[in-house]
């Protein structure tokens, strides 16, 4: 394919990523080394606020960004190197942590924290997600002709179904003296609290991410035994393999670039994990990498965003990702060229 | 041939694959079954500690509002009937149809006319109907059930607009995404340069960043986009915060990078020599594309398209950012009713907003779960 | 208010695209094609209502009105003509100049104003408020008649109340916390800390929360957490409020636009039962423990000074007496004719107070406080750090704030 065939076809799909992607990403990385500040200038002035029957007015001491003759806030942005990296790190302060062994001093920085939940959340489903998903495609695939439609339709419900209000569907079940909690009260004849500690919360995280994501999993997979070579089937089973070995040395290898494919997914979505941390409001126990940037972008009542510091925690973030995703990088790559 | 003999399984093994199929259809369903239980009573049976109470409605029944015997038998027959419409019947007719259009047309038109016919008959011929039988037999309703949150949804908080949102965007999205993304993905299936491979893998990357970064970044662009774009455009530069082209654009963009991935592989099991053949007959690159493998290439289309038609509908954080009050989609929308000060009753008209909101997603996947199959089985995914 | 932010990847915009026709129950005819954009709760609504019947007017209520807020309004021309604010979010709008002084509209067209509704800053008036909110005590008085027990007017009575309630076994857990990591637990502590006569921040911009009234403050919560159901960091004021419906709870310290909610009979099972008083003091002759609030008007500056003239006079037809006889349960309304009734009694109670309490204290620094104390404060409810340890991190978390802001 010659090269301007090629970079007409390919385009208008680069030009979006470029506009939308690309140069926000820029954007984000040159912050992460800036600061933009406004200039500010310390005021003394009387606000009057109302009462119920008459004001209050008091004197307050207060900085007030100083505005230019357009009315414009007058800023300044000054390079800072390492320093916004360095402020959502803390590495003196997790390097002492570190060094006294002190797990809970680590954990009780933010980032760190993030880190440690954003991982073990990532590592932790993605086997599930893989097995769970592949238990169902097989067991599908075992069920008679009849019930599959409407199997595969309910598995399917998790999936397509708007994930902040999946999220919340859960939640209710479980919140306070939520249906499901009643139930495991009465089961285990004891009083329970879901949202009062933060394993289960991380529990119900866990929970409700590989049931949504297991219906994505068994689909691709369901899919691929479909295409399953019966003729090597049949030789194994007369060379007299057992079922296990049949499913070991066959069928997952075949699904093996599937299996690939749902882990580099899921990997990539557990990694940004968001919408749990906001369904099941567990701020208080646990956050994750992308609901701090998230939470250094959230202007409070006075306008502030620490934007410095919600570019640099992004960045790690990306770095983060791509450390995960080199295995597997590594093997497209050699693919690639190997199919060259 | 011992095949099929040995194929055929013990009675153990049969047992456990079925209860854990039964179990895993009980876990995929209960949560949503209970929301639309939920979304069905007054709010004091809604949130009631008793599961019974929640399902019964006792409050709901002395409200006045529930079903008879005969209602939930006939109910229960309709929507049997009707998912076997959708699920056998509609891919057949749309397999029938003649070679005029696209299948993804005839599908739309399809789905739309099912959705249609069934609002119109379960909602508009059957209370009426159910009503006088009832009345005349004089039976009691036995389940709590009332229809007024979904009234205060759709009527009276005007949520078909937010409907009508969501679908411009949905379609926009889907639409562009495919165009779009068709062309690269057959572009980067058929080269095989570094730059190609560069390409992908960059996308891989794009892929995996976290979306609040971006969106931030956004805002203020769009807001002032009017001052940004007026030396390029003159007076007429629009404003871009609040129209829904802006987000159909930025949402593309976010999922471009899925999309080339899944038609790619998709295109990668096309034959190459098939549009070789077409080269070596004097088509363009384009004309190939266009008359060889556009014809063959549906099944994954429709199975991208639909991963497209689900990002769409359900983006939240992008929605909600860059869209006002206007131009507002479903679920942003149903958000705002959790926000607000909340009271229980708009706690239980958000859950009603919430069930709204899942039907279509519902329907979608009842007509095309055998294409979603069967594209996926035909080669949109090979890792 | 940024609870209902991070409630959010979750949240946003009740719609109301309201363009009208001009109504018979407005005064005016208006002419220009105006705008708002407003939180999006009972009040706003019922006062964007009825600036929609004077004509070519669109209400935008939205739950990310904060965010929208500061850029909407410094476009050239501003997307919106009238903006709805609370003493919390008028802060960076104010800081931007991006709103204008009302002082001649208010002399033109404000002759109906009370000078109480009028929000001077330096002199200058820059907003009109509306309404006032407050958290102050909510209780079941059946509850303390059976039990003959006295209404609370410090924390130490509700602890003694507390005690004695859940001793009776009349309900589990006798007290509600609007206590969710984020937004609402720094307010909690802010309520505490001033009750304490604590202040957050020096003249010079360096925090002052590691103090005695932090650690007295973090102290008398930590000891009101006992009678809580133990999920009190997720609880956000919706779930207190349903704990009262539902008959779950005796005593909550809760905002006043609550209150009607009690009363609401389709969801409430305590019709009747709760009353409110007074916000309970921290120490003796101290004020209440909380923070006054209000919530009003303001106009943009990016627009024709017929705009803003047009503008005005809706927004002072959407706040005027016939607005409030008709809504007057929304709110603790400023405006004249409105009639309090038995719930408004502990907002009022409460605003009246000798010492009052102060009004939520709003300034970039505030700001920065707050997100440094719903961060933090958790890590001492779910016992990881010490009351000293929490307060330092806080400190340390605000400097580092306050530095990138520009602040230090």
């Amino acid at each position: 394919m010659k090269f301007r065939t090629f970079a007409a076809f390919v385009g208008p799909s680069i030009f979006l990523m470029l506009l939308f992607i690309a140069a926000p990403l820029v954007s984000v990385f040159t912050q992460s080394f800036y600061l933009t500040q406004p200039v500010v200038e310390i005021v003394s002035e009387e606000v009057c606020t109302p009462g119920f029957l008459r004001q209050t007015c008091t004197t307050e001491t207060r900085s007030q960004p100083v505005l230019d003759e357009d009315g414009r806030v007058v800023r300044e942005t000054t390079f800072v190197g390492l320093q916004s990296y360095r402020n959502v790190l803390e590495p003196q302060r997790a390097w002492e942590a570190v060094s006294n062994f002190d797990i809970g001093g680590l954990l009780a920085i933010d980032f760190w924290k993030a880190l440690r939940f954003t991982l073990t959340f990532t590592l932790i489903t993605l086997p599930l997600v893989i097995g769970v998903g592949l238990a169902i495609a097989l067991a599908v695939n075992n069920a008679a002709k009849m019930v599959r439609g409407p199997v595969i339709f309910v598995s399917l419900l998790p999936f397509i179904i708007t994930p902040v209000i999946g999220a919340l569907s859960i939640r209710w079940l479980f919140v306070g003296d939520g249906i499901l909690t009643r139930a495991l009260e009465w089961y285990l004849e004891r009083d329970i609290a879901m949202f009062a500690q933060g394993w289960t919360i991380e529990i119900l995280m866990l929970f409700y991410r590989v049931w949504h994501v297991a219906p994505f999993a068994f689909v691709i997979f369901y899919a691929g035994l479909q295409t399953v070579n019966t003729d090597t089937v049949e030789a194994a089973i007369i060379d007299g393999a057992s079922r296990w070995q049949r499913l070991w040395y066959i069928i997952v290898p075949h699904l093996m670039p599937l299996i690939v494919f749902v882990a580099l997914i899921h990997l990539m979505d557990a990694y940004r994990v968001f919408e749990e941390i906001v369904g099941f409001s567990s701020q208080a126990h646990v956050i994750s990498l992308q609901w701090l940037t998230y939470d250094f972008l959230q202007p409070d009542d006075s306008g502030n965003r620490a934007v410095s510091r919600a570019s640099a925690s992004a960045m790690l973030t990306m770095i983060g990702i791509v450390i995960l995703l080199i295995p597997l990088l590594r093997k497209t790559w050699r693919d690639h060229r190997g199919t060259r | 041939m011992s095949g099929p003999k040995a194929l055929r399984q013990p009675l153990a093994l049969r047992v456990a694959s079925g209860s854990f199929l039964a179990f895993w259809c009980l876990l995929a369903a209960f949560p949503i079954f209970w929301i639309a239980v939920m979304s069905f009573k007054a709010p004091v049976d809604a949130f009631a500690g008793n599961p019974l109470d929640v399902i019964l409605g006792p409050m709901t029944r002395a409200g006045g509002d529930g079903l008879t015997l005969i209602d939930i038998v006939v109910g229960v027959a309709v929507l049997y009937g009707a998912v076997q419409v959708a699920m056998r019947s509609l891919p057949k007719l749309v397999a029938i149809d003649a070679p005029w259009s696209n299948p993804v047309f005839r599908w739309l038109v399809a789905s739309a006319a099912f959705a249609i016919g069934f609002v119109l008959v379960f909602f508009g011929l059957l209370p009426p109907i159910l009503n006088a039988v009832n009345g005349a037999l004089g039976l009691e309703p036995v389940i709590g059930l009332t229809t007024v949150h979904y009234q205060a949804v759709w009527v009276d908080n005007e949520f078909w607009r937010n409907f009508v949102n969501s679908l411009i965007v949905t379609v926009g999205v889907v639409t562009v995404s495919l165009t779009v993304g068709t062309l690269a993905g057959y572009a980067l299936a058929r080269s095989g340069s570094q730059l190609a491979f560069w390409i992908l893998i960059i996308a891989l990357i794009f892929r995996a960043l976290p979306h609040s970064v971006l969106v931030a970044g956004y805002l203020p662009v769009f807001v002032n986009s009017a001052a940004i774009l007026e030396p390029i455009l003159g007076e007429n530069a629009p404003t871009l915060y609040g129209q829904p082209l802006a987000v159909i654009a930025v949402l593309v963009s976010i999922n471009q990078p899925f999309t080339i991935w899944m038609l790619r592989s998709f295109f990668m099991s096309i034959p190459a020599e098939l549009d070789e053949a077409a080269r070596v007959d004097g088509c363009t690159h384009f004309q190939a594309f266009r008359w060889v493998i556009m014809p063959v290439m549906w099944p994954g289309v429709i199975t991208t398209g639909l991963f497209s038609f689900l990002l769409a509908y359900n983006d939240f954080l992008v929605t909600s950012l860059l869209l006002d009050a206007s131009n507002q989609t479903m679920v942003p929308a149903i958000a705002g009713y959790f926000n607000r000060e909340t009271t229980t009753t708009d706690q239980v008209e958000a859950v009603a907003a919430a069930v709204s909101i899942t039907a279509p997603l519902f329907l979608l996947v009842m007509i095309f779960q055998r294409q979603i199959v069967s594209g996926l089985t035909a080669g949109a995914v090979k890792g | 208010m940024k609870k209902l932010l991070l409630a959010s990847a979750v949240s946003i915009g009740a719609i109301m695209a309201a363009s009208t026709t001009a109504h018979a129950d407005c005064a005016i005819q208006n002419d220009v094609e105006l705008s708002s954009l407003t939180a999006g709760f009972e009040a706003w609504k019922s006062v964007t209502d009825a600036m929609a019947e004077c004509g070519n007017f669109s209400a935008e209520l939205d739950q990310e009105f904060r965010t929208k807020q500061p850029a909407a309004f410094a476009a050239d021309p501003s997307l919106y003509h009238i903006g709805g604010v609370s003493n919390g979010t008028v802060t960076p709008l104010l800081n931007e100049g991006t709103i204008r002084p009302l002082d001649d509209l208010v002399a033109a067209y404000g002759q109906d104003l009370s000078p109480n509704q009028l929000i001077r800053i330096d002199g200058q008036i820059m907003a009109v408020a509306m309404m006032v909110n407050t958290q102050h005590l909510m209780y079941r008085h059946d509850i303390f008649d059976d039990l003959g027990l006295d209404i609370p007017t410090t924390w130490d009575e509700v602890i003694v109340a507390a005690e004695a309630i859940q001793e009776a076994g009349v309900v589990e857990y006798p007290l509600g916390g609007t206590m969710k990591a984020g937004w609402n637990i720094a307010q909690d502590f802010n309520n505490m800390f001033l009750g304490f006569d604590g202040s957050f921040v020096n003249d010079d911009g360096t925090p002052s929360v590691n103090t005695d009234a932090g650690v007295n403050a973090l102290e008398m919560m930590a000891r009101l957490t006992e009678f809580m159901d133990p999920e009190y960091l997720v609880s956000d004021s919706t779930y207190v409020q349903q704990q009262f419906q539902q008959g779950t709870i005796a005593m909550a310290n809760l905002w006043a636009s609550r209150a009607a909610a009690m009363d609401n009979a389709d969801e409430s099972q305590v019709v009747g039962l709760v009353n409110t008083a007074s916000a309970p003091i921290a120490m003796d002759g101290g004020a209440p423990a909380t923070t006054l609030w209000w919530d009003g008007i303001v106009i943009a500056s990016n627009i024709t000074d017929e705009e803003a003239e047009a503008a005005f006079q809706v927004a002072l037809e959407g706040i005027d007496t016939d607005m409030v006889t008709e809504n007057n349960e929304d709110a603790i309304w400023l405006i004249s004719g409105y009639e309090p009734n038995r719930l408004a009694e502990g907002a009022i109670a409460t605003a009246t107070a000798d010492p009052a309490p102060q009004s939520y204290p709003s300034s970039t620094e505030m700001g920065l406080m707050h997100t440094a104390l719903g961060n933090q404060l958790p890590a001492f409810f779910t016992g990881e750090l010490s009351a000293e340890e929490t307060l330092e991190a806080i400190e340390a978390e605000y400097l580092t704030a306050a530095e990138e802001a520009g602040i230090l």
